[in-house]
């Protein structure tokens, strides 16, 4: 009986235990650290409590800049990123001619790091050279030529729609796999019931997709809230920190700064705000869940 | 059990992300860290075989020639050199530092960025050694300043660096201009080079400290030097009429359109195209230009250099430390690398890839014919630029407020006001 019980804990162990290491352990470090003013390397670390928190709420306008930014961020790739990313699976997912290579063509930037994505759109929208411009301008529109990135108001929205770019691979893939399990029978009796394609969305897809879409809703929030590398390439927080989010913010804190102490609270604001977010809707999907 | 394996699921997804972003010992490093890194040296004290550890800017390619030269001299030290880009570099000594496997020495920049090493008693002190091999016979007496932190020798000196103006021959002949003699002059060419249709200065504002390269000749100029080294110190008020002078002039020239479109958020790679070819008449830059326009493919007698009519230039120093936790084998075989490799053997051999050496009596070829007349500049003094003489912190805020001013977020007032609060926030939270 016993080793019935321990038989699952037996096999999760080696798992866990490199979980525990090299995730949860340095995550309660991390935790600990927030509560000092420490430049990583001094022999003393000065206990100043919930000093950094407060420091980031009340006197950082760049952390509360950057908190807005996540949240516009998060909002942007589960609407904007998994629309496209559905609509795109639905597409390929009939049976048109060239489905592969599109299937390709469109997971193909996914596979690309950040960084390289980053260094391929700043040129794109460089204000003097870069392509966005050109095309506007060769196509009449030159009063809508602008200096992208150099725009505090515009300058985010700019780098989301590379992210856009980059991004949209990963829920197309997730979803053409939830759509491939998905039977024809309930379907082919919609037809014969006389439902239209919307209806078939609806009331058949949609549902049938359920536990695909726990997985790329949370894989999209988490994704969204450490967003760092095409963020960081693309603007390096600028222009007048207006793009900073979270995870470069706590960069220049950590990294630049030296301030270790403020970087890890700005780090537990991240995952805090994350579990505010993501354990309830696990939960609730869960529980209403098939499987 | 279900809702228990969920909420456990959640806090687990929650926690990888701080497992990307930890900035303890948890945090990850980046970049090509070698495999036999950090305090190898020490472990090897009693061995005969030493090896050595040395961390460096990827585009320093002469070190390879170097180190094979050192090793087939010195057949007992094997040497072990990581390449990192100029972030990966500092974003790695700090993980290094905070996870104690820094390796045997490093290359690192002076002021704010390499006192951080030196105050926190991570370098070793040199200064017997530079007495003891006489450095001052041997390196550019500034050059071994820039590397002493309180008294202390905390490095070889390796590079001794002026950043001053460049310009394009072909625009200025084009225009009829001469190289500017006073400030009044320099703002009037300014004009002349954009009504003649040329972007008149080719600096990107992305990562702020090419328009500091600006601002600090403009603060050098209204401040002059004695304020100038005390606002860097941090011993004057930001809140100056000068600062203010200063900010008033970026707003001046971004709005009669004097910096590239859009120069806020370009990157200089992207502004300096725009100079190469002859689009924009001037840049700042440092010794270092001859060599990017040598790559680039463009011929360095189609470009000169002009001191800023101010009284002295910008300087800076780079240089090797040497890990202070090292045994005496391990130290004095990281000493007799970093002296070979700064040595005038080994300067003269690489000159023209080495960059503008702390070492003296270099001969320098036809191929950097700006280095010399931009070390000349620096004969009649140079302060420390700002990004190595102010703390990262305000260094960042003064980044924030030329953005902000240029894009008329902040007047010049109150650009001054910010940067005045932010190091005092500095100074407080320093004090205690």
């Amino acid at each position: 009986m016993r080793i019935r019980l321990m038989k699952p804990w037996l096999f999760i162990m080696p798992a866990l235990l490199i979980y525990l290491t090299v995730i949860f352990v340095p995550s309660l470090y991390t935790l600990y650290l927030s509560f000092f003013n420490w430049n990583g390397v001094a022999p003393t670390k000065q206990f100043v409590g919930f000093r950094n928190y407060a420091d980031l709420i009340f006197r950082d306008s760049v952390f509360l800049k950057a908190l807005a930014n996540n949240i516009l961020w998060t909002i942007g790739s589960l609407t904007i990123i998994m629309g496209i990313g559905l609509m795109l699976a639905l597409l390929l997912n009939k049976k048109i001619k060239g489905r592969i290579v599109f299937r390709g063509i469109f997971y193909f930037p996914f596979v690309l790091s950040g960084v390289i994505v980053a260094t391929i759109w700043t040129w794109m929208y460089n204000p003097m050279q870069g392509f966005v411009n050109k095309l506007l301008e060769s196509i009449g529109l030159e009063n809508w030529a602008l200096a992208w990135l150099a725009e505090p108001k515009i300058a985010l929205y700019a780098v989301f729609v590379a992210a856009i770019w980059h991004g949209v691979g990963q829920p197309l893939v997730l979803f053409l796999a939830g759509l491939q399990t998905i039977p024809q029978d309930p379907y082919e009796a919609a037809v014969i019931d006389g439902a239209k394609p919307y209806q078939m969305f609806w009331n058949i897809s949609l549902p049938l997709l359920r536990e695909t879409f726990v997985i790329v809703v949370a894989i999209t929030m988490v994704s969204s809230m450490k967003v760092y590398d095409i963020v960081y390439a693309m603007t390096g927080g600028g222009p007048a920190e207006s793009t900073h989010v979270l995870a470069s913010w706590m960069y220049f804190q950590t990294f630049k700064f030296a301030n270790i102490g403020i970087g890890s609270a700005i780090s537990m604001f991240l995952i805090f705000i994350t579990m505010i977010v993501i354990i309830p809707y696990v939960y609730y999907t869960t529980k209403k869940s098939h499987v | 059990m279900k809702k228990w394996m969920s909420v456990w699921l959640s806090i687990l997804i929650a926690t990888a992300i701080v497992a990307g972003c930890s900035s303890g010992n948890g945090g990850s490093s980046n970049g090509n860290v070698s495999s036999n890194g950090g305090q190898q040296g020490a472990g090897e004290a009693a061995a005969e075989n030493v090896t050595v550890s040395l961390w460096i800017l990827n585009d320093h390619a002469w070190i390879d020639g170097a180190v094979e030269d050192f090793k087939q001299e010195n057949p007992n030290i094997n040497v072990e050199v990581s390449k990192y880009g100029v972030d990966p570099l500092k974003e790695a000594l700090k993980v290094a530092a905070n996870s104690k496997t820094l390796p045997n020495m490093w290359f690192t920049w002076g002021g704010s960025l390499g006192s951080f090493y030196a105050e926190n008693g991570l370098t070793a002190d040199l200064t017997q050694i530079a007495a003891d091999h006489n450095w001052s016979e041997i390196y550019n007496q500034a050059a071994i300043d820039m590397s002493t932190y309180d008294g202390k020798v905390s490095g070889i000196p390796y590079h001794l660096n002026a950043v001053d103006m460049w310009y394009s021959k072909q625009v200025y002949e084009e225009l009829n201009l001469s190289a500017p003699a006073t400030f009044e002059e320099f703002e009037a060419q300014l004009q002349t080079i954009k009504d003649g249709g040329f972007i008149p200065l080719a600096l990107g504002g992305k990562n702020g400290w090419h328009i500091m390269r600006l601002t600090e000749q403009l603060l050098e100029h209204f401040a002059g030097p004695e304020l100038h080294d005390q606002l860097n110190s941090l011993s004057a008020s930001w809140n100056d009429p000068a600062v203010v002078q200063t900010f008033e002039k970026i707003k001046e020239y971004t709005d009669k359109e004097y910096f590239p479109k859009g120069h806020v958020a370009l990157d200089q790679a992207e502004a300096i195209n725009t100079f190469y070819p002859g689009q924009a008449a001037l840049t700042i830059e440092g010794t270092w230009l001859d060599r990017s326009i040598n790559t680039g493919g463009f011929s360095t007698d189609d470009y000169n250099v002009f001191k800023f009519p101010t009284e002295r230039v910008s300087v800076f120093a780079e240089m090797f430390q040497i890990n202070g936790a090292l045994d005496q084998a391990a130290m004095d075989a990281t000493v007799k690398l970093g002296e070979y490799i700064t040595s005038l053997e080994v300067v003269n051999k690489y000159i023209d890839t080495y960059g503008t050496p702390a070492t003296l009596n270099v001969t320098f070829t036809d191929n950097t014919p700006h280095v010399k007349p931009l070390l000349d500049m620096a004969t009649n003094g140079g302060f420390l630029i700002t990004d190595q003489a102010l703390p990262q912190e305000v260094v960042q805020k003064l980044f924030e407020a030329q953005d902000k001013v240029a894009l008329g977020e902040w007047t010049p007032q109150q650009a001054a006001e910010e940067m005045d609060k932010a190091v005092n926030d500095y100074k407080s939270k320093n004090n205690g």
